[in-house]
């Protein structure tokens, strides 16, 4: 970042302070999915000991925020991923990893829906199926206001994370006290359980604070380029703190089959303060719903649209609407995942997206590391604000533990054998290859084609 | 390299075409900013203005706090005003970058493309 580049940013009329990112780091991770998740993580763990995979899946988070806070630095842009991806590998594994690291998103957002959908019929006391009717909805309502371009504006971000995060803190707490009773094997994570469990455990923490590195998009509206980095730690911290808590409060208090259900928050809630603790969760869940289609639709819709005008996309995909918001990823992604979300609720597959969502959060960190490693090779003058100390060691080590736990979550699920994340992370992969490899090289033929038949406006002089 | 003059040229076109469009005015309806140019290769600077839907004239040198600002090289705003550039191949290349928020990046991005659209 030269000076002039600093000084222009402490100029600018609309920029973000250190708590918008904080929150927006939060809340991007913060997701509906993330109560399915550490209710989840709770079989592979002996007891109430839940909270000591999430402490270590902080650590590992912590190396992964040294990997981003470095490339972050080198590439303060929403395009970061695009450029020092490029930059480290071929350019085609480099696109078919982050079209198949793309998935997550739409598996998010599919998981969100249909999460709060389920919620909300089950708070109504309307039967199951009345849950699509949900999850349409709010899908839909999600598409119209990204197509009339309306986003939820910093400070509703800030207070909306605020009240999920506090909510959900406070809710595990009270569950823990009025429970009446000490915790079960607090510091015996092994107990009933296999190492290979405890590494499971771990993959799910790894997911619990995924998603907190999208923050880095925005380091091009921040006041000060450091305060990417620091909201990134702070809300690794509060991250750490309140899925301890709530999945401790959900091992202590809820039944198997509670846990083991769509919506293991709302009954969080009926432990901690009776009938109403329900509502506060209905209405917590619906709340972190806001975020994510905010977020995800903002953050997926704008990388295929950047990723279309550079040529590596459809043409299509780059049209806008008259409020110049890009209307097919925005209609493609809504039309996606309200695919995925209905047929999770008729297969009640989410501890499958939960898995998926795991391995390819742990995948994306090891590449980040292996990308930080190849540029101190590669670019080792391009200046590093952050500059992530003991990268030799902790970066291939980093990419072998990440790698491992990308495997070991692809092959489980609820503690049983199962390969479906990893057939559909490959499946998913073979697709964004055949189309790397396959289809977009007619279509930069084409493009170029069509540029060479266009003459040069620019006068010649 | 290109000169002060060759810039404000390439800009005069670029906003005549603009302001005409009728799809693009309704794009930035309501969309009133100030845009900060920097030149890497010749330290030049101007400000670009949108209000009441239209592109004001190019001024030369920074005026009034930006919501955007934009830093290339010279030849690469040239061309891009004239419509032989893509700047989003720029900016994902890093040539261009951009501070300011997303939506705002965003429409600039539309001015250029729509101004243009057989580019």
């Amino acid at each position: 970042m030269t000076e002039s580049a600093i000084a222009s940013r402490a100029t600018l009329r609309r920029a973000l302070g250190l708590r918008t990112v904080v929150t927006t780091s939060t809340g991007l991770a913060f997701a509906a999915l993330e109560y399915l998740a550490a209710a989840g993580l709770v079989a592979y763990v002996g007891g109430d000991s839940a909270y000591i995979p999430i402490i270590v899946a902080g650590v590992l988070a912590l190396v992964a925020y040294g990997f981003f806070g470095e490339l972050n630095g080198m590439f303060p842009t929403a395009a970061a991923i695009r450029l020092y991806m490029k930059r480290s590998m071929d350019d085609r594994a480099a696109l078919t990893i982050t079209f198949t690291y793309m998935t997550t998103i739409v598996l998010v957002i599919a998981a969100d829906a249909f999460i709060v959908g389920s919620a909300l019929a089950h708070a109504f006391g309307e039967p199951a199926w009345v849950a699509s009717i949900w999850i349409v909805g709010l899908l839909a309502v999600a598409v119209a206001t990204n197509l009339r371009g309306i986003t939820v504006a910093g400070l509703l971000q800030d207070l909306a994370t605020s009240v999920v995060v506090v909510a959900t803190l406070v809710i595990g707490l009270l569950a823990l006290v009025h429970s009446g009773h000490g915790l079960h094997t607090p510091f015996q994570p092994l107990h009933g359980h296999s190492p290979g469990d405890f590494l499971e455990a771990i993959a799910l923490g790894v997911f619990l604070y995924s998603a907190f590195e999208w923050v880095t998009t925005s380091a091009e509206e921040v006041r000060e380029p450091a305060s990417i980095n620091r909201g990134m730690l702070i809300a690794i911290g509060i991250l750490c703190v309140v899925c301890s808590v709530a999945t401790v409060a959900m091992s202590h208090t809820l039944t198997h089959n509670e846990l083991t259900s769509a919506y293991p928050q709302l009954y969080l809630g009926i432990a901690a303060i009776g009938h109403s603790g329900l509502w506060v969760m209905a209405a917590v869940t619906a709340v972190t719903a806001l975020n994510t289609f905010n977020g995800g639709f903002i953050t997926a819709s704008r990388f295929i649209y950047g990723t279309a005008r550079e040529g590596s996309l459809p043409r299509q995909l780059a049209h806008l609407n008259d409020r110049a918001v890009p209307w097919v990823p925005v209609v493609v992604l809504g039309v996606v995942s309200a695919a995925v979300a209905l047929i999770v609720a008729l297969t009640h597959a989410w501890q499958v997206l939960v898995a998926v969502g795991a391995a390819l959060e742990a995948m994306i960190y090891g590449v980040a590391g292996l990308c930080a490693l190849r540029l101190r090779t590669r670019q080792p003058d391009t200046p590093r604000p952050f500059r992530f100390r003991g990268l030799a060691v902790l970066g291939p080590l980093g990419i072998v533990v990440f790698g491992l736990l990308a495997l070991t979550a692809s092959l489980s699920v609820q503690n049983r054998f199962n390969p479906a994340p990893l057939v559909i992370i490959v499946v998913a992969a073979a697709l964004s290859a055949f189309y790397v490899l396959r289809v977009l090289p007619g279509i930069r033929e084409r493009e170029a084609a069509r540029r060479a038949a266009r003459p040069r406006r620019r006068p010649l002089r | 390299m290109a000169s002060t003059e060759e810039l404000l040229e390439a800009y005069a076109e670029w906003r005549t075409r603009s302001n005409a469009n009728p799809r693009l005015t309704k794009m930035v309806q309501g969309w009133d900013r100030v845009i900060h140019f920097t030149t890497t290769d010749t330290a030049q600077s101007y400000t670009m203005r949108v209000e009441d839907q239209q592109l004001s004239e190019l001024a030369v040198g920074h005026e009034g706090r930006p919501d955007v600002v934009v830093t290339g090289s010279s030849e690469d705003f040239c061309d891009m005003f004239w419509g032989d550039l893509n700047p989003s191949e720029k900016y994902m290349s890093g040539e261009i970058t951009l501070l300011g928020s997303q939506q705002d990046v965003m429409r600039i991005d539309a001015i250029s493309m729509v101004a243009f659209l057989d580019t």
